[in-house]
């Protein structure tokens, strides 16, 4: 695919400008004199800015195709991902229900015995441990068969101002506590959203809560509310947190894709989030930069297409 | 009423339905297993079931097609799905179909036989009631 | 005719008892149950449109009892109703189906709200599985 960048911009007008003014200017020199040739200075100006501010936007119109091509990509990946991790999980579920029993049978049979046999305790013990690793996996696949469960939204009027601070609220006794105030800068003027409001609140907690993760300790939270572009609102939660490296962004819809210590989370809670704002029709960006922190921008039509149908 | 539920595990998982089996037998539940959904009608044609626990992904004929059958053929009978899958919309599926309960698999044994409990209390409950509808002067 | 069933489920007698008169008043069809084991025994027999659940009582939690409650009567929407939230807790009871969250002391018309936006989403589900019904 043709790229163009600034740079290619400012080279084709420095190598384009001054060529015209040779073709032009010389033969002019020639036959009308030096003062016509000076004319041509003006025109190659105008021609200049008008040839940056063409190429320009064209850079601008591929980037945004770009864009958009990489969103879909990610969402279709996203989907396949999901269903694959159901799939999965699914078929784990089978095997893991039978340990899980074996497990009961065994400890059954232990049960009545006495020994002073030491390989006795070590036997009980290592059945416990396998019985604590059983479900931590059915935790694990309980957790992706959520995650991949369409929930089909059910659409109401809701007051996307309201639902963010409801969550707020929730998040600020906490947060506050860890020296993490929350700033608002709610637009007034919001037109009310046709969606599913307990997805979004999900999207939301997550959100906020990761915000809180990835700050800890002092420092701040800002929600902001906007319309990007007529029939659209927007959500930006931004964090002055740890950031996300260069590398990880592309990663972090993913499933999981966590940064957390093992055990801590399971990588879900960013794709759910991907997964849902794709059914209600919008769709969420990220931005971050290590040690200053991340924003993530939740984008959603006011009306839903499932509307349309009904 | 009898003394303990009579239960009838269908799953085509050989393995699970006989250690589980094993299992409720220890917990005093009495407790046959069948590999598939076929067998299963014809055991209910043979004896009397309380509750029947019931896979959901079986090869031929599925667990919520027979679920719709066996509360059409045996409809005081209570059937708990134990499935790999959940979400509302099967879960409304299998109310629909008159299925008392559905857990998710691997569900831990107590919790089982928790549910089977509930769903024998039910279905005694019930019988009870129509046996007195039906027979005014037998009830106690 | 009431227009609401709603069962309020909160540890606290006397904020029960306050809080299911006001609904009454209002002409909310409200039960109240003391624990979430109580609360399930009342749904065995009795069906709701929307259940207030406190998130931390002793016994069975309200996460537990949330989990229930969307296992027994998926279309029942649960508001959950908390002091001292947790943040963490506000996450799972979101992700096991929950249809709010409202930080204690509730202001009542706002929660009145949320009753009636729960019910309404209640009777949307209702009517979509009756439409892919037949």
């Amino acid at each position: 695919m043709l790229k163009i960048s600034s740079y290619s911009i400012r080279r084709i007008c420095l190598c384009a400008v001054p060529a015209m003014v040779l073709l032009l200017g010389a033969p002019l020199w020639v036959f009308a004199g030096p003062e016509a040739a000076l004319l041509v200075l003006p025109v190659a100006g105008a021609c200049f800015v008008a040839i940056r501010s063409l190429m320009k936007q064209v850079a601008t119109a591929r980037a945004q195709e770009c864009f958009l091509d990489e969103q879909l990509i990610q969402s279709q990946k996203l989907a396949a991902i999901g269903e694959l991790s159901a799939g999965i999980a699914h078929e784990i579920n089978n095997p893991l229900a039978i340990i899980a029993q074996e497990i009961e049978w065994a400890r059954l049979q232990f049960d009545g015995v006495t020994s002073d046999s030491p390989g006795l305790e070590e036997a009980r013990d290592s059945l416990n441990e396998i019985a604590v690793q059983v479900e931590r996996c059915r935790e694990i696949t309980h957790k992706l068969l959520d995650f991949a469960r369409k929930r089909d939204p059910l659409i109401q009027g809701a007051d996307l101002n309201k639902l963010i601070e409801d969550m707020a609220k929730l998040v600020e006794k906490e947060s506050s506590q860890k020296g993490i105030p929350i700033i608002r800068d709610y637009r007034t003027d919001l037109p009310p959203i046709f969606t599913d409001p307990p997805l979004l609140r999900q999207v939301i907690l997550n959100l906020l809560n990761n915000a809180v993760y990835a700050i800890q300790q002092n420092g701040a939270i800002t929600i902001r509310t906007r319309i990007p572009e007529s029939g659209q609102v927007e959500m930006v939660i931004s964090d002055t947190g740890v950031g996300i490296r260069k590398e990880d962004l592309d990663k972090i819809f993913n499933p999981f894709f966590t940064t957390k210590p093992p055990g801590k989370g399971t990588g879900l809670g960013l794709s759910i989030c991907h997964s849902i704002i794709v059914r209600l029709g919008g769709r969420i960006a990220v931005d971050s930069e290590p040690g200053k922190g991340t924003s993530f921008a939740v984008r959603l039509p006011i009306f839903h297409n499932a509307q349309k149908k009904d | 009423m009898s003394a303990k539920p009579r239960v009838l595990i269908v799953d085509d998982e050989e393995r699970y339905r006989t250690t589980l089996r094993k299992l409720l037998t220890v917990r005093e539940i009495e407790a046959r297993d069948v590999g598939s959904a076929m067998e299963a009608f014809s055991e209910l044609e043979k004896a009397s079931y309380d509750v029947i626990l019931l896979d959901v992904k079986m090869p031929e004929i599925d667990g919520i097609e027979a679920l719709g059958r066996i509360k059409r053929d045996h409809p005081s009978v209570e059937v708990i799905i134990l499935t790999g899958h959940a979400s509302v919309d099967a879960a409304v599926e299998i109310m629909k179909l008159g299925g008392y309960e559905y857990l998710l698999k691997p569900c831990p044994i107590d919790e089982l036989v928790g549910k089977i409990e509930s769903a024998w209390e039910r279905k005694a409950a019930r019988d009870k009631r129509q046996k007195a509808a039906t027979n005014p002067h037998e009830a106690s | 005719m009431a227009s609401f069933r709603v069962l309020i489920v909160d540890d606290e007698p006397d904020f029960l008892e306050t809080i299911v008169k006001r609904l009454l008043k209002r002409q909310v069809d409200a039960t109240g149950a003391g624990s979430g084991e109580e609360a399930l025994e009342v749904l065995k027999t009795q069906s709701f449109d929307v259940v207030i659940l406190d998130v931390r009582m002793p016994g069975m939690d309200g996460i537990e009892t949330l989990k229930e409650i969307k296992r027994k009567s998926p279309l029942t929407e649960v508001i959950m109703l908390t002091g001292h939230a947790s943040v963490e807790s506000g996450v799972q009871g979101m992700q096991f189906g929950a249809f709010d969250y409202v930080v204690k002391p509730a202001d009542f018309d706002e929660l009145m709200e949320k009753v009636s936006q729960a019910t309404e989403r209640k009777a949307l589900h209702e009517a979509r599985i009756r439409g892919t019904a037949e």
